[in-house]
């Protein structure tokens, strides 16, 4: 390959990358692939869907990755690619709008009053000097510097305002560079994760929701309270986690977290985003002997604490609460230490009748699921205390600063480019025979209905003072 | 009782509709200004009966702006369609945008006050919504909405005028404004519309921040919007660098509207986070 060979591929290139064709079909392909992940269930989502599929649907989609399909290669691509024809983009174009932005004022031209309207070239009478102090009168109160050029025959004035107006564009696409770039920091230096935390509970680790690997924290986080409120429409009004941020066992900031209101330490920021209620440590038993009805008062036991058993046989403990044991609801594991033989640990059931009643003698004669495992005793689970696990997202998003300041931007570059324009005015005062001719001329670069009404009022302006001071 | 008189207002949208289609038909300016004027009178009975609903809102102890579910951002919808186009009808001093605004107002109003599906009561702010950028959010977006909808009204216009033939044209379409103010205008609206779907979207993140703990999750409203975002953008740049104009951005523009119409219904039969507008 020769080197203008090369030179005319990467030209090639560069054109296609120059050109506005390519991002307006970036553009378009960009929104239409954007449909998929929202008909498509993402993430977790996915997965309910992918159990009704067909396995070979499933693999041409995941292979597809359309059930993550906005954190893919592909989607990614087309973003990137999209970033560098507005980079390439930009930067050919700039250049010359740094010119007109950079460009000397241009006192002599004579195009802008080539097909002036008739009613914006007008005679007038006066001392030259006096018309000259009307007109940039009449100027100045809208146009802060006023350039004059004197000929033999003639006073050219002229006046500008809105050159940034060239910018805005670029300001546009700056802004949406930066939000790009913030996004990328964000994923790069950042991270989301969750964590349940019960009532009473302290935590130091959270699980990425990238990976779902588990992520250690500098330091604890305890959960003292969760509190939910509802409406009388049994609609929510209020969730609430008291929480306590901790480094080397002291409490270092104390909060209430709620929606809307998260709070940050140490660079992290926590969310309240879900909750669940779980088992607390409490529960309720009753015990009977030899299938006898059991008293009328049932015991109330802490979760670990030993009790002796009522004929003295050796002692037991309830060693986990569990809300809802595999779908059958709430249960207790009770383990028995007898005095003699073996320790004997089962399953006690809140909703006992009912699983009696619906499930197979044969599979509840499971010794663990068998509640007179040790005779001659039958335990029976009478209540358990329920209490809150509050749910919250946990990240740390240093993009976003850069993000902000990109919405900001982008915000300032609209308005400059679609509100503002770079407009000049020519007013050419002319000696003639018969007095004077004044002429006023403008030109913008945005919006011709706009100057046109500007050059309008301000000739009629001119017209009137000049006029009055020296009537025709 | 704000729910009853907004129930009305359908009716009085629905008349100006007819009486702007009359004007276009017969050519008759009375009925124009009588179609002005029954639409200004719905717009102050409207936004009474808002300001209505946003007091009894506080008088039930739940008080909130009346923006916060399908029922109350269509009344509100409807309320910037119409005030942007009244805006439009006495900066522009014509009238026959109105009889293709009127009906998307009248439309919204008709669903919110007619559907089953729909309920007019007051309802409390879950933990969610309870925020200062609420009011922003919902403000910036529908506006955006409505002057996308005076777009899209624009858009048809021109494909109607187009299609006049020199000889034996009709009164409805001689009193549509030339081709190029069509053009003209319908671009005007999409770049107001522009300006305020990304400050929607701004506002919308910043928001989704504080209360989700990110601000761009991917939820198929937020991407919807993004869509929506793109296809105005690929818009405005095919007309600002490429010199597109006519039926091809007539064409974009009412794409346009209908990727806005998917972002604000079509988005409540896909599972999101943006569940409070579902009813």
């Amino acid at each position: 390959m020769t080197q203008s060979e090369t030179g005319n591929k990467s030209n090639a290139l560069w054109n296609l990358f120059t050109s506005v064709k390519l991002t307006l079909g970036l553009l378009i392909v960009l929104a239409v692939t954007s449909i998929f992940g929202t008909v498509i269930p993402q993430q977790e989502g996915a997965m309910e869907l992918a159990e009704r599929l067909s396995p070979g649907l499933v693999s041409i989609l995941s292979s597809l990755q359309l059930f993550d399909m906005y954190h893919s290669l592909w989607f990614r691509l087309i973003i990137g690619t999209l970033a560098l024809n507005l980079i390439i983009c930009s930067l050919h174009r700039f250049p010359s709008a740094l010119k007109r932005f950079q460009a000397a004022p241009k006192l002599d031209r004579s195009k802008p009053f080539e097909d002036l309207p008739p009613h914006r070239n007008f005679n007038a009478a006066g001392k030259l000097d006096e018309v000259l102090t009307l007109t940039a009168g009449v100027l100045k109160s809208k146009y802060k510097r006023i350039h004059q050029k004197e000929s033999e025959d003639a006073i050219v004035l002229y006046a500008e305002k809105g050159r940034f107006s060239h910018l805005g564009v670029y300001l546009i696409h700056l802004s949406v560079l930066i939000v790009l770039i913030g996004s990328i920091v964000g994923s790069l230096f950042g991270f989301e994760a969750y964590v349940n935390i019960p009532e009473g509970e302290t935590i130091n680790k959270v699980r990425l929701r990238k990976n779902e690997t588990v992520s250690t924290l500098p330091f604890d986080v305890r959960c003292d309270r969760f509190l939910v409120e509802f409406y009388e429409n049994g609609a929510p009004k209020e969730y609430r986690s008291d929480l306590a941020f901790m480094e080397d066992g002291k409490v270092a900031l104390q909060g209430a977290l709620l929606v809307n209101h998260p709070i940050t330490f140490e660079g992290i920021t926590f969310y309240q985003s879900s909750y669940r209620p779980i088992a607390g440590d409490k529960v309720r038993i009753k015990l009977s002997r030899d299938g006898n009805n059991p008293g009328p008062s049932a015991l109330e036991l802490i979760r670990g604490n030993t009790l002796e058993l009522p004929g003295k046989e050796g002692h037991f403990q309830v060693v986990e609460v569990a809300e809802d044991f595999r779908g059958l609801g709430p249960a207790a594991l009770v383990s028995v230490h007898p005095h003699e033989g073996d320790k004997k640990e089962f399953w006690i059931f809140q909703n006992f009748e009912m699983i009696r009643k619906r499930f197979p003698p044969a599979m509840l004669r499971s010794p663990s699921l068998d509640p007179s495992a040790f005779k001659p005793y039958t335990f029976s689970l009478e209540g358990v205390e329920m209490k809150y696990a509050t749910g919250l997202q946990v990240s740390r998003d240093p993009g976003v600063p850069l993000v902000w300041t990109g919405f900001f931007l982008i915000m300032i570059g609209l308005f400059v480019t679609f509100f503002t324009s770079h407009r000049s005015i020519w007013i050419r005062i002319a000696k003639t025979k018969r007095g004077l001719n004044i002429r006023v001329a403008g030109k913008a670069n945005k919006n011709p209905v706009g100057i046109e009404r500007e050059l309008d009022q301000m000739t009629s302006k001119i017209k009137g003072k000049v006029e009055k001071q020296s009537p025709v | 009782m704000n729910s009853i008189i907004l129930s009305y207002i359908t009716f009085v949208y629905f008349a100006s509709f007819m009486l702007y289609l009359l004007m276009m038909v017969m050519g008759k300016e009375f009925f124009g200004r009588l179609a002005t004027f029954v639409t200004l009178a719905g717009l102050l009975g409207q936004s009474l009966a808002i300001v209505l609903r946003w007091i009894e809102s506080y008088d039930l102890g739940i008080g909130h702006a009346p923006l916060s579910n399908l029922y109350e951002s269509l009344i509100f919808f409807a309320w910037t369609i119409v005030f942007l186009y009244l805006l439009i009808e006495w900066r522009t001093k014509n009238r026959s945008l109105g009889a293709f605004a009127t009906p998307l107002a009248f439309l919204a109003m008709a669903y919110a006050s007619y559907s089953p599906t729909i309920s007019s009561r007051i309802q409390p702010l879950v933990p969610a919504l309870k925020s200062n950028w609420l009011i922003a959010h919902v403000l910036t977006c529908f506006f955006g909405y409505a002057a996308f909808g005076l777009a899209f009204g624009l858009s048809l216009m021109y494909l109607l005028k187009k299609r006049e033939k020199p000889q034996g044209s009709n009164v409805f379409i001689r009193i549509i404004p030339e081709s190029s103010i069509l053009d003209d205008m319908s671009y005007q609206m999409v770049v107001i519309g522009f300006l305020l779907l990304t400050l929607g979207i701004i506002t919308g993140s910043v928001w989704a921040h504080s209360a989700w703990g990110s601000y761009w999750s991917w939820d198929p409203k937020e991407t919807w919007s993004l869509i929506t975002w793109l296809v105005y953008a690929a818009l405005l740049h095919s007309r600002m660098v490429r010199g597109w104009k006519g039926n091809k951005l007539a064409i974009l523009s009412i794409i346009g509207f209908s990727c806005v119409l998917f972002t604000y219904f079509g988005v409540n039969y896909l599972a999101g986070l943006h569940s409070y507008g579902k009813s």
